[in-house]
């Protein structure tokens, strides 16, 4: 696992066979983007040629948590960055509560308030990021953008009171649906975040890996 | 009709933004109405108004558009959005912004050539592959129900 700090990083970006472009391509369009590193789900090897630096990326669709801790127990290790798709509050507490998860993503497509005050609270504890995906803002329109938006603005309202980290993912399956710091930062003005805010949750991924590991204890 | 004293018209912006793929040509009317469409969709008709944008010209990969001077930030935001015209795919890189075309103008690069084309065969499909860039590689698939794309770089051909 590496332990630089990256400034600007995309959260997650899908590449072939998943999408139709490659890792490099996807690093190569970036690094011209200003990025530099991105998250490629579904990796099997590390891509040491890249123009910038390539972190995996594993997600994790699983609905009971049981089912997500043991999936981010077989999978340790084979993964930079895990993943857990959100679901109703029960779940979203409980995922933000495990430590072997990085980032929980897609709290727009679940039920209002399912991110609630409490999931908040432990995931600014627990130093586990929100993931803010742009391609919803990008792709959708009429009254889907708008939920998308009241969403985004109800989890900075959060994100001010609580300071959990965030970051920021195009969720891209092809290099055209990238978009630069500059591109990023007007669309996120919408809902309130701002320049700074935009800047620091781009850096927010090295800074997950980077954290302070829990004290294991090893049995003899 | 006698034109408007300089100290009554409105300041105006000049918005360039990259169009990616290059090679894609779009008709400046097209590439307005698109553009139009996503400003609407995003800010509703009212701010749309207000930052009277006009496409002033869309060739060799670059686009300039016009707006009033403060809507700048909303132009770039509805261009962010865009992602296809009429039925191409594809997507706007705001450079950079200016009160005047000419300083645009100096920030505008040459277009990569496509430096060599190839046939390339995989698992029974032939794509057609275009080199630019040095490093980029593009493969089209013609098939008569669909256009299937891939982008790889040199590297990933070489070892595929």
């Amino acid at each position: 696992m590496s332990q630089n700090e990256f400034n600007c990083t995309d959260a997650c970006v899908h590449p072939f066979p998943a999408g139709d472009t490659s890792v490099r391509r996807f690093a190569l369009e970036a690094k011209e983007l200003g990025f530099d590193s991105i998250v490629c789900t579904g990796l099997s090897d590390p891509v040491p040629d890249a123009a910038i630096h390539v972190y995996s990326g594993m997600i994790i669709h699983e609905n009971p948590i049981n089912a997500v801790i043991r999936k981010v127990k077989k999978y340790s290790g084979k993964a930079d960055v895990v993943i857990v798709d959100a679901g109703d509050a029960a779940f979203n507490r409980a995922a933000v509560s495990y430590n072997g998860i990085h980032i929980l993503r897609g709290v727009h497509r679940v039920r209002k308030n399912s991110f609630d005050h409490v999931a908040a609270r432990t995931a600014a504890e627990k130093t586990v990021a929100v993931d803010l995906d742009i391609r919803p803002l990008i792709y959708k329109r009429g009254s889907a953008r708008q939920k998308v938006f009241q969403c985004y603005s109800d989890l900075m309202r959060l994100h001010n009171r609580y300071e959990f980290p965030l970051t920021i993912s195009s969720n891209a399956s092809s290099y055209l649906d990238l978009r630069s710091e500059r591109g990023i930062m007007s669309l996120c003005s919408i809902f309130g975040l701002d320049e700074d805010g935009v800047g620091y949750a781009m850096g927010n991924v090295s800074r997950l890996l980077n954290r302070a590991k829990v004290v294991e204890v090893i049995e003899e | 009709m006698k034109p408007r004293p300089p100290t009554l018209r409105n300041n105006r912006r000049y918005v360039l933004a990259s169009i990616h793929p290059f090679y894609c040509d779009i008709d400046p009317k097209q590439m307005y109405y698109a553009l139009l469409d996503a400003l609407t969709s995003l800010w509703g008709d009212s701010v749309s108004s207000e930052i009277e944008m006009a496409v002033i010209t869309c060739n060799n990969g670059y686009l300039v558009v016009r707006c009033i001077r403060g809507t700048e930030k909303m132009l770039e935001a509805g261009m962010v959005t865009l992602t296809g015209v009429n039925g191409n795919h594809l997507s706007l890189r705001p450079v950079a912004t200016s009160g005047t075309l000419h300083a645009l103008r100096k920030r505008i690069r040459s277009l990569p050539v496509i430096s060599e084309t190839d046939i390339y065969v995989s698992s029974g499909q032939k794509y057609a592959a275009y080199y630019y860039s040095r490093e980029k590689v593009d493969l089209f698939q013609n098939d008569i129900r669909k256009q299937e794309k891939l982008n790889f770089t040199n590297r990933d051909m070489e070892i595929l």
